[in-house]
């Protein structure tokens, strides 16, 4: 097997990587390809490709907020080096664009931007309401509101970690919605990803995704923020408790369906009985056993 | 050497379930000298195989594997065909006969459908060993049931002592469960929303156990590890169910919270405040 091709697995395997565990699966590839220089050039796309798709969070230099890492969060190419804007991305909320590092998920280089002047209103107020939304229900969230660029619709994308790997497990809850405000809709999708593995290797992938009507006739930025965030909080809020109650579902019901708890007549088996006294007979003929 | 298996090992663990034969193979590829170990340490969702003298379906597992053919427990014959292919003594394939017909009852009264298969082999220093293989799928009928998939894999080992016999059991099992939701928006509860999506939830686990049983007959072999089987999938099943997935739910609730944190925030210092008057 050729570089390129374990390089490619190696690529495969860091993408399927649980939420905050990207270090240890990379040590693991390294151990197990054992090509150090191949694989730190060779694995940077993969890398890349994780960060944005996971919205992983930077510390914006010079604030003291995080901003998300993702794809609607790319800095506009620039023309004198496209290369390295491919790694440039914007924090709105301090008009500040900085390089991310891929591999030590550090922000450097930090340069404010001035932002769209007509769609800079609207998404302040998206930009307000989503951080009191996140407040109110996230224990460590953080939230960003982009504007699309030459288009008047707006992305808000929302992240939430926890990793707890003393105690074998991680999370991530994402969540990503775009506000279009010539078409009245609201579209969005909720991505959900939990890793327990204390003594095994339990995993939960949920996806959700939502199309919502937004109420027609044009109204000041404010209203129409929270009441696009007021919609979204409505949405999280009942997908939460329906995904409780598909763990319901799934232990009554599909579990049961696999494999039942207890035999229809709620005891244990008799295994002499399953045994069979014909069979069991027959058996005890060879009394002296294996061992002899 | 061993530094790169425990490597393997780990990204296993951390890797997802539902992946396990496609990761497999990919680091099999990668390093094929570690083949063998790898596959001996890694359980993989069972295969059903069809015998073609009874058309009974059987599962296959490297136990009653030799080379690309796999033994059938119900007519002990290989598929493809082997002339040579290795077989239980004919004391064992008795037991092996007779395991068979209790695991099935056992599989018909816990699975209610599914495929078991038991497999004996006889150990050097006169003892022998098993494997316990149970397999049910669920197939939904349309997209928005729910499918799911559960594998069981017991390896025992068995030694004689007297009226005695010493058991080293090794349980894994390896579950899947799959919810699929669409709502066009139109129906009576709807609320005009078009939503879809799905909940997956998978998980593998390994257990072991050593017991001693008393021994009456060669039949007791049978009738004790049933029941150290038993007991142990009972554990399992209720430890992944309430454990595991219980535990899965819980940190989603870690991440996001149904209640206003800001409300129960505010109530909080409300109270705190009422404390503060009441001592003053």
């Amino acid at each position: 097997m050729d570089s390129s091709e374990r390089i490619q697995i190696a690529s495969n395997f860091l993408l399927q990587s649980p939420p905050g565990e990207i270090n240890d699966v990379l040590n693991d590839v390294r151990v197990i390809i054992s090509d150090d220089e191949s694989l730190q050039e060779g694995v940077l796309p993969a890398l890349r490709e994780y960060n944005l798709a996971q919205f992983i969070v930077a510390d914006v230099p010079g604030t003291k907020h995080q901003s998300i890492v993702s794809t609607a969060a790319r800095a506009p190419p620039s023309e004198s080096d496209s290369e390295a804007s491919k790694d440039r991305f914007l924090d709105p909320r301090s008009k500040t664009s900085f390089a991310f590092d891929h591999i030590t998920l550090e922000a450097s280089d930090p340069q404010t931007y001035e932002p769209d002047a007509e769609s800079e209103p609207l998404r302040g107020a998206l930009e307000t309401s989503t951080l009191s939304y996140l407040a109110a229900h996230y224990l460590e969230g953080v939230g960003c509101v982009y504007a699309v660029p030459d288009s008047p619709d707006m992305v808000i994308q929302i992240v939430a970690n926890k990793y707890n790997p003393t105690n074998y497990w991680s999370g991530r809850w994402r969540s990503e919605y775009k506000v279009a405000v010539q078409a009245g809709t609201l579209s969005g999708r909720i991505l959900a990803n939990v890793h327990y593995y204390e003594q095994g290797n339990v995993q939960l992938a949920s996806e959700h995704n939502v199309e919502i009507t937004l109420p027609t006739g044009s109204r000041p930025p404010a209203d129409l923020a929270s009441k696009v965030l007021a919609l979204i909080a409505d949405e999280e809020g009942k997908y939460q408790t329906s995904l409780n109650d598909t763990y319901q579902e799934m232990g009554e019901k599909t579990f049961k369906a696999l494999r039942r708890a207890l035999p229809l007549t709620r005891q244990k088996i008799d295994w002499d009985k399953v045994l069979g006294y014909k069979l069991g007979a027959e058996l005890a003929s060879n009394k002296a056993g294996f061992a002899s | 050497m061993t530094d790169t298996v425990d490597s393997m090992l780990d990204l296993m663990r951390r890797l997802p379930p539902t992946r396990t034969e496609e990761n497999v193979a990919a680091l099999v590829d990668i390093c094929p000298e570690y083949a063998d170990d790898l596959l001996g340490s890694v359980d993989q969702p069972l295969k059903l195989k069809t015998d073609r003298a009874t058309g009974r379906e059987y599962l296959v597992c490297d136990y009653n594997r030799d080379g690309d053919c796999h033994r059938s427990p119900w007519s002990n014959e290989y598929d493809p065909p082997l002339v040579d292919g290795t077989v239980p003594t004919p004391r064992l394939r008795k037991l092996e006969i007779a395991a068979n017909e209790a695991f099935d009852t056992y599989r018909e009264m816990y699975y209610e459908g599914g495929v078991s298969s038991v497999y004996l082999w006889d150990l050097d220093d006169g003892g022998f060993a098993g494997v316990v293989l149970l397999k049910k799928t669920m197939t939904p009928a349309t997209p928005n049931e729910p499918s799911g998939s559960w594998d069981s894999i017991h390896v025992f080992e068995t030694a004689e002592r007297g009226r005695q016999a010493h058991y080293k059991l090794t349980s894994t099992i390896m579950l899947h469960l799959v919810n699929r939701r669409s709502d066009n928006g139109e129906g009576a509860k709807s609320d005009g929303r078009k939503r879809d999506g799905e909940v997956s939830l998978s998980g593998s686990m390994t257990r072991q156990t050593e017991q001693d049983w008393p021994l009456q007959d060669a039949s007791s072999h049978i009738t004790n590890t049933g029941r150290m089987i038993e007991e142990m999938e009972i554990k399992m099943r209720n430890l992944l169910q309430e454990v595991y997935f219980g535990k899965t739910r819980d940190i989603v609730y870690d991440l996001r919270s149904v209640e206003d944190l800001e409300r129960a925030r505010r109530q909080r210092d409300l109270q705190k405040e009422l404390v503060g008057f009441i001592k003053r």
